[in-house]
């Protein structure tokens, strides 16, 4: 019998040692207002089987910061202690019936880069990289679409937005962390750009 | 009946004397936590005054350079970390047992520690740019707890302890709960 007054004791100790604070949060990101158009789809009238759908990103290093009356821009390069990249993630889905629509997914060397660097899988993971001469973070890549059907892009796959996208500095561990939120153009009320291939 | 109140007071004061002799007769204990040593690198000593009955008091010493705490608050995963606490208590005994026994606590806390906060200022060329700013905080706070205490040969303390509190003066910069979780060992003289 005491023994179980032991492990009672014990075990209630133990609930409220993991009560000792109820800070135990992030306090260190810092969240942003962006502009329209820091994230871009470069839409086309058609698509052709071949083309690609390209996703561009053009982040400055000073960005407004709504709200803000003593300086009007914020400098989220030496926020971030120097982050040499932000990240986004978007999805390219594709409509297999009526109903259900799947993933579509290609390697990596088959996206056309032309700035900053994805890696595609269940997701496209988008990396800005920061650019010293001109002070822009900036992202360009083409997604090849290779068979013909309806098609729609969503940047919600890590984000909570719909008609916006969420941009996170990949700062050291010990850094600031800035998460931008942009608005993007060319979304339905529920987060897609819907899009057809010939 | 006269003898019989002659019988209750003999008897009263054989009691009381019996009660006065080996571990009543030690006033004092000193303990260590070990778990708050082990588990969060905490060094916490703790002085405990017996009076002969129920009750007791005494204080407790903390202080505390836990790594992993450390880390987090670094990280910024909390935005505080306690450093030192000074927690006066009052005890009374909650069962009979003179060598093991349930007790209850009311304690004070006075502590303090290092807190850090997301701040926005302006560079030269009128920038505005976020960094963190570290400071020290202090509070004071009360709780209570329960324990359970026995005793080797009447001198070696074995002491089990949980309890929480809240502090109450700075709590925007403080840990807005002190817990006081201990697994002790003291000697009683």
């Amino acid at each position: 019998m005491k023994k179980i007054h032991y492990i009672t004791l014990l075990f209630i100790g133990l609930l409220f040692s993991n009560c000792d604070t109820n800070d135990d949060d992030f306090y260190k990101t810092i969240y942003v207002e962006g502009g329209n158009n820091i994230v871009r789809i470069e839409t086309q009238s058609t698509y052709n089987v071949g083309d690609y759908l390209y996703v561009k990103a053009d982040l400055a290093r000073y960005i407004p910061e709504p709200g803000q009356t003593e300086t009007a821009l914020l400098d989220i390069y030496k926020t971030t202690g120097n982050a040499s990249q932000f990240v986004f993630s978007y999805v390219i889905e594709r409509k297999i019936n009526a109903t259900d629509w799947e993933v579509v997914t290609v390697n990596d060397n088959q996206l056309d880069i032309i700035s900053g660097s994805a890696q595609n899988g269940a997701y496209v993971y988008a990396i800005c990289n920061y650019n010293n001469t001109d002070e822009y973070y900036r992202y360009n890549v083409g997604f090849p679409l290779l068979t013909a059907g309806n098609y729609r892009l969503t940047f919600g796959y890590n984000s909570s937005s719909t008609n916006s996208v969420e941009m996170v500095s990949l700062s050291a561990p010990k850094n600031l962390i800035v998460n931008l939120n942009a608005a993007v153009d060319n979304l339905d009320n529920n987060g897609y750009y819907y899009f057809t291939v010939n | 009946m006269k003898k019989v109140l002659l019988l209750l007071i003999l008897l009263t004061t054989a009691t009381q004397a019996q009660e006065k002799t080996g571990i009543d007769s030690k006033k004092n204990e000193f303990r260590v936590d070990v778990l708050s040593a082990l588990v969060w690198q905490k060094a916490s000593f703790s002085y405990e005054r017996f009076f002969g009955g129920a009750f007791s008091t005494g204080f407790n010493l903390n202080f505390s350079d836990s790594g992993k705490l450390n880390d987090d608050f670094e990280r910024g995963y909390r935005n505080n970390v306690p450093k030192f606490e000074i927690n006066p208590y009052v005890r009374y005994q909650l069962s009979k047992g003179k060598t093991s026994f349930y007790f209850a606590e009311v304690f004070a806390s006075y502590n303090s520690g290092d807190y850090k906060e997301i701040v926005r200022l302006v560079d030269n060329n009128l920038n505005g740019y976020y960094t963190t700013k570290k400071s020290t905080y202090t509070d004071f706070g009360l709780g209570g707890g329960l324990g359970y205490k026995m005793y080797i040969k009447e001198a070696f303390a074995i002491e089990f302890l949980a309890g929480f509190g809240s502090n109450l003066t700075n709590r925007d910069k403080s840990p807005d709960v002190i817990s006081r979780v201990g697994f002790n060992l003291g000697y009683r003289f």
